[in-house]
């Protein structure tokens, strides 16, 4: 298998906080990524240097064998890299159809030819029956099907998911990783941050683990929580310092 | 569906037989001017639509287009012979290359920042017309001659070719704007109203997006422009760069429903006539009532219905379809 993304000695800081510190990782072509850790990580600030949102301070990032540090978010995109976001940003006015057309456009500017592939994103992710509902009338789980969708209608190679099952009920947690397995079959490869152990454990077979901007872990979900390392920051905080971890 | 569309194209059908029919029958020169008016700023807030509407950015500067059309045109008659027909296009690509340094500034800046930085160009550009004397008559400003009936320039001596000169300007803006709203950049102006970083993330690419529509709308008012100062027989920096113009330009279209093809015209119709109706009313009565009662109008449009009568309408024809669709359920 070839290296989706090649990501080296990656550093930005804002102010003091030193974000991301010396963060290397490799995503393979078709394999599923996560990325985990406490609040505060350094995961969506990961995940913003890789899309362009922010212009890392050193390192590199290439995508598919091309440098990718310095385009902007929308050639990032257009090179086949497309992600969602932590707090989903819906188009509100538009219709579910408008706002997957949107993303379809990127790679056809025939009005029919965006309708098309942006209906087959619709159904891909199970949103049909709520096509012509205005998006800000979704439910969670519904605008983050969306959101999916608008990305998946961009014909990206590689999809880059920032927390698509926060706040989702267990019901939906079961639905929202099948639909991550049925993206990861088509042949996708995924990063995907999410902070539920037993979501992360069913859809990755790799995981990194970030702390303090720092990478504290990588390898087989067995190995990573077995790591004591890991226990201490992330998963054992969760039990023995709840609030610290929740400030941290 | 195809019935409703049928109908659309009747209630359309009928619309313009009377707009063409209008000024035979209205003999009065005072209501074909208001007419006059009405399609004047229908059009204007047509153009400020496609910026500021589909693509929510809200620019108070459009003044700065309007002027620039009307002094390129009127420069281009009086100093050189050239109709203003030709001159009312020529403005228009001033216009538009206006706004690509005009842009070029304005769009670092997001939401109110964006709408000062508008407003100062306007007024800046006024500024320029008011003190280079040399170049464009400075403040006096200058009347156009007045060649009597002369089409080619486009002067008449009544008032309804006028009208009809800016009916056609308002069918192309709104032609244009049917065409972007079903198209790939219609949709990227909206997506970048929503919510820019999304657009972006999704390949949109914004600065270029909100240049490439800045310039159709500039484009557009300055055409306005030009119609105007050829309407009024007179141009001055007052007058060409009327911080007015832009205030009215995204009234309307806020009054009206902004991102909505009709929505322009809508508020203008109701903005106009009601300016109009309490001017003959109340003008006589206590000096400056009819504003007063205009502005509480124009504060309860945008109280209760923010998302002008276009969104209104749309809301209740919404409702409408979901209880019709919802009754065989329940039956």
């Amino acid at each position: 298998m070839a290296d989706a993304l090649v990501i080296k000695n990656l550093n930005k800081r804002f102010g003091g906080l030193h974000a991301v510190q010396d963060v290397s990782f490799t995503v393979r072509e078709n394999e599923t990524l996560a990325l985990i850790g406490p609040n505060g990580a350094g995961k969506t600030t990961a995940f913003n240097l890789i899309t362009g949102f922010y212009r890392p301070d050193t390192g590199s990032v290439s995508a598919f064998g091309r440098e990718i540090v310095g385009l902007r978010p929308h050639d990032v995109c257009a090179f086949g890299l497309a992600r969602t976001f932590q707090v989903a940003k819906p188009f509100g006015g538009m219709t579910v159809l408008a706002n997957v057309m949107t993303g379809a456009f990127l790679r056809d500017r025939r009005p029919d030819a965006a309708r098309e592939k942006a209906r087959e994103a619709i159904d891909f992710v199970g949103l049909s029956a709520r096509e012509n509902a205005a998006a800000r009338d979704l439910t969670s789980i519904d605008q983050r099907r969306l959101e999916m969708a608008r990305a998946l209608a961009t014909q990206p190679r590689l999809l880059l998911l920032d927390e698509v099952m926060a706040g989702l009920n267990p019901a939906e947690i079961d639905q929202a990783v099948a639909l991550v397995g049925k993206l990861s079959s088509r042949g996708l490869t995924i990063v995907i941050v999410e902070h539920l152990m037993r979501a992360i454990m069913a859809v990755a077979k790799h995981i990194i683990v970030l702390d303090h901007g720092q990478k504290i872990a990588e390898g087989s979900p067995k190995d990573v929580v077995e790591n004591p390392e890991v226990i201490r920051a992330y998963l054992g905080s969760g039990y023995v310092h709840a609030p610290a971890g929740g400030t941290s | 569906m195809p019935n409703v569309g049928g109908w659309r194209f009747v209630v359309l059908g009928v619309v313009i037989a009377v707009m063409l029919v209008l000024p035979l029958v209205v003999k009065s020169s005072f209501a074909v001017d208001i007419l006059i008016r009405v399609l004047l700023f229908s059009f204007i807030g047509s153009a400020w639509n496609l910026m500021g509407g589909y693509a929510k950015q809200l620019s108070l500067g459009h003044a700065a287009f309007f002027g620039l059309g009307a002094y390129t045109s009127t420069l281009l008659q009086i100093d050189f012979g050239i109709s203003p027909w030709i001159g009312m296009v020529a403005g228009g690509f001033v216009a538009l290359l206006a706004s690509l340094p005009i842009g070029w500034l304005c769009f670092r800046l997001r939401g109110p920042y964006f709408t000062i930085a508008t407003i100062a160009t306007a007024q800046v550009l006024m500024l320029i017309f008011l003190k280079f004397r040399d170049f464009a008559w400075g403040a006096e400003g200058t009347t156009i001659p007045n060649l009597g009936h002369a089409p080619l320039m486009m002067q008449f001596e009544t008032k309804a070719p006028y009208y009809y000169i800016v009916l056609g300007l308002l069918t192309i803006a709104l032609l244009i704007t049917a065409r972007i709203e079903r198209s790939r950049i219609g949709y990227y102006c909206v997506a970048i109203g929503e919510d820019e970083d999304a657009a972006e993330a999704i390949g949109v690419d914004a600065p270029s997006v909100k240049r490439q529509i800045y310039m159709i709308s500039a484009f557009l008012t300055a055409l306005a422009g030009t119609f105007y100062t050829q309407y009024i027989y007179f141009i001055d920096p007052q007058t060409a760069f009327n911080f007015n113009i832009s205030i009215e330009a995204a009234l309307v279209s806020i009054v009206g429903g902004v991102g909505t093809l009709w929505g322009p015209v809508i508020g203008t119709v109701l903005l106009e006539t009601t300016s109009a109706l309490l001017q003959s009313w109340l003008g006589n009565s206590i000096g400056g009532v009819q504003l007063t009662v205009y502005a509480v109008i124009l504060m309860a449009v945008i109280l209760w219905r923010p998302t002008g009568i276009m969104g209104y309408l749309a809301e209740v024809y919404a409702r409408r379809r979901s209880k019709s669709l919802s009754l065989p359920a329940k039956a």
